[in-house]
């Protein structure tokens, strides 16, 4: 009795969802699917909701333009709140249950390292976004996964680039490091910045852990206070920016603070206001760079005036990377897709220009700089 | 560095007190730990910010609003759920229950109407410190520290002074004969509910213009908990005493020791006491009360 009212269930919930999809799109052979994993809710669903609206709205100018191949271009969304359990589902719903070709997603190394052996397995390619870590692409013992890639730079390249800009611009001989025990990321980059600076001449005189959440940083910060280091790495994503920005401003630590992407968002200049500035980050290129602005007020114009924030401009050089390597390899097959992903020698996007490393997976290109001043983020620099 | 840490420890300290009062006032009268208490906390965090952020009022004025938001909250809260089930003799263990449910939901409410972003008190007070020697001293620390030694001042006040505070003591100690002697309890515990809300929608802003607000910011509550188990479950004075020592010994072991190891002596600290001292510093026989 159960049994077959279950039954009914199911065949009810699968007759609604063919009607549903037979009536918004074409038959399934017309379309190409596409899709896109990151956190629609939480925290950060800030950047997962940017990434999926840049994708939609690059769909729709790539379908209006002609298609890829040919053929529509259906871009299907899933949340994986930012965590790695719920992006592995996520990542083999679309491809078991949408037969999507690709998936693009997530900005978290967490959730692409997890995701990269199911890419394997399942034999579909991935492409991570703002993911920096190096085991995204590579694991453990440096092998490839050979369906896994990413449009962003890696955190070694991010760390190298925080050392330089703080031994040569800014002429720091001493650094502090706050981390976040928690975190990958933050470890990883803290590591990474440590090492070059070291290599620089510099030395790193003060390094303390916190956790993201403590929301109070005061006794690690008196300990920083006390070692007056010429900057402070601070590698945390942005609330933790500001709380450990406002916090150290307090306890008299007037030099500059250096961090990652985890500080690119436009909130990070509300909630930290005047503690942030003379600060600097590094981070993906974003919408500093002119060439982005058509793309910029076509994002503002199709969602009423929301700012887009930096995963947009993933999700749409995502989508037409992905759309230029299907034309290279001129079938709609995950497997085509792949090589000629692996084979790309230059593909120019809205975020610079940039080539495959085929060993790695890696993308060349450049890192740009920001500071603050006078309540504003201002471009510093590209740095290669 | 050492008075530095001393002052940070203060600043997180008297925040916890100011929570583990609520928790010691509420136990002391209904032998149960309020798990929504954190939670109220937060949704004063959330009243002082719109007070300040979309209606522009000064500051005392949006604390004042947190103040009595977070307090008729708690009390309707009391109305609602936890007076039926003790009306129902229902075993302590069901108020306990009752306090989660209304902690996530909750969560959830604002979770869905206000979202899940991080929002930031407008800097009305500038981030200033007061210098002393090497020491900094941050100014809504030190405003938030007065009004706190104000607040609890009041509270012992009315516990030891007044009329309600001879009651609330009487109820505490025997509800049964507190209540044949002619003492209204139910109101008693209204007003303690509507105290120990207060209590802690102040601690929701001060934690609010320290920090951030976000829903989970309640889960700050759980150290407030831990200190007021220390102190004496059911003692004021204990949680205070209880809720100064915590803020201390973390800043001091994440200072000098490890701060990732901080939380682990904090909750070290309460099996420590749970098996060593159940009653913790100034506790009465809990048993006699569960």
């Amino acid at each position: 009795m159960k049994k077959s009212k279950i039954v009914v269930v199911v065949m009810l919930v699968v007759l609604l969802a063919s009607m549903m999809s037979a009536c918004g799109q074409k038959a399934a052979d017309d379309t190409i699917k596409i899709g896109y994993i990151g956190a629609l809710s939480g925290d950060t669903a800030v950047w997962g909701q940017a990434g999926l609206n840049g994708m939609l709205l690059t769909a729709k100018e790539i379908n209006e333009a002609g298609g890829i191949l040919g053929k529509q271009v259906e871009v299907i969304g899933l949340d994986g709140r930012g965590d790695p359990t719920d992006s592995v589902n996520a990542f083999r719903r679309l491809v078991t249950e949408e037969k999507v070709i690709a998936v693009i997603g997530t900005n978290f190394s967490s959730c692409n390292i997890a995701m990269a052996p199911i890419a394997d397995e399942l034999k579909v390619p991935l492409i991570a976004t703002a993911a920096s870590n190096p085991k995204v692409t590579v694991d453990e013992n440096g092998v490839l996964h050979p369906y896994s890639f990413r449009i962003g730079f890696i955190d070694p390249f991010q760390g190298q680039v925080l050392a330089n800009l703080a031994s040569n611009e800014l002429k720091a001989k001493t650094a502090g490091i706050i981390y976040d025990i928690g975190s990958d990321y933050s470890t990883g980059l803290s590591q990474y910045f440590e090492d070059q600076f070291v290599k620089n001449g510099g030395t790193v005189v003060v390094k303390v852990e916190a956790h993201s959440g403590d929301n109070d940083f005061r006794a690690q910060l008196s300990k920083i206070a006390e070692a007056k280091p010429d900057v402070l790495l601070v590698p945390w994503i942005y609330k933790d920016v500001a709380l450990i920005a406002n916090q150290a401003r307090e306890l008299g630590i007037t030099v500059p603070l250096l961090g990652g992407d985890g500080w690119d968002s436009p909130e990070l200049i509300t909630m930290a206001g005047p503690a942030i500035e003379g600060s600097y980050y590094t981070s993906q290129p974003s919408f500093a760079n002119p060439i982005t602005k058509p793309y910029y007020d076509a994002y503002m114009k199709e969602y009423d005036g929301l700012v887009p924030e930096t995963e947009a401009l993933f999700g749409h050089d995502g989508l037409y990377w992905i759309k230029d390597a299907l034309e290279r390899a001129g079938e709609a097959t995950p497997a085509a897709l792949r090589d000629a992903l692996e084979n790309t020698t230059q593909f120019d996007g809205l975020m610079g220009s940039m080539s495959i490393d085929p060993a790695t997976h890696n993308p060349a290109k450049p890192a740009s700089v920001y500071t603050f001043t006078n309540g504003e983020r201002v471009w510093y620099g590209d740095f290669k | 560095m050492i008075w530095q840490q001393i002052v940070n420890g203060i600043s997180v300290g008297s925040i916890y007190a100011l929570m583990a009062t609520g928790y010691a006032l509420i136990y002391s009268l209904l032998g149960f730990s309020n798990w929504a208490h954190g939670d109220i906390a937060m949704v004063g965090a959330y009243i002082g910010f719109f007070s300040v952020a979309t209606m522009h009022l000064p500051w005392w004025a949006s604390l004042i609003l947190a103040l009595l938001g977070a307090g008729l909250l708690s009390l309707l809260s009391e109305r609602l759920a936890y007076r039926r089930i003790r009306q129902n003799n229902s075993p302590t263990m069901f108020l306990m229950i009752a306090a989660m449910g209304l902690s996530v939901a909750l969560q959830n409410f604002v979770l869905v109407t206000v979202g899940s972003k991080f929002k930031t008190y407008p800097q009305i007070l500038a981030v200033k410190a007061i210098q002393i020697g090497d020491t900094y001293i941050g100014l809504i620390d030190l405003i938030s520290l007065c009004i706190t030694i104000v607040v609890i001042g009041i509270l012992f006040y009315l516990i030891e002074k007044t009329k309600f505070g001879l009651a609330v003591k009487s109820a505490a100690t025997n509800m049964q004969v507190a209540s044949l002697l002619g003492i209204n309890v139910d109101k008693y515990i209204s007003l303690v509910f509507l105290l120990a809300g207060s209590l802690a929608g102040l601690s929701g802003v001060f934690l609010g213009m320290k920090y951030t607000v976000y829903p989970q910011l309640g889960n700050f509550a759980l150290k407030a908990f831990i200190a007021s188990v220390f102190g004496g479950l059911g003692s004021v004075p204990g949680a205070i005493v209880g809720a100064l020592f915590i803020g201390l010994m973390e800043v001091f072991v994440a200072g000098y020791i490890s701060s990732g190891l901080r939380d682990f002596f904090t909750f070290a600290l309460l099996i420590g006491v749970l098996v060593i001292r159940p009653t913790g510093l100034f506790g009465k026989d809990i048993q006699d009360k569960a």
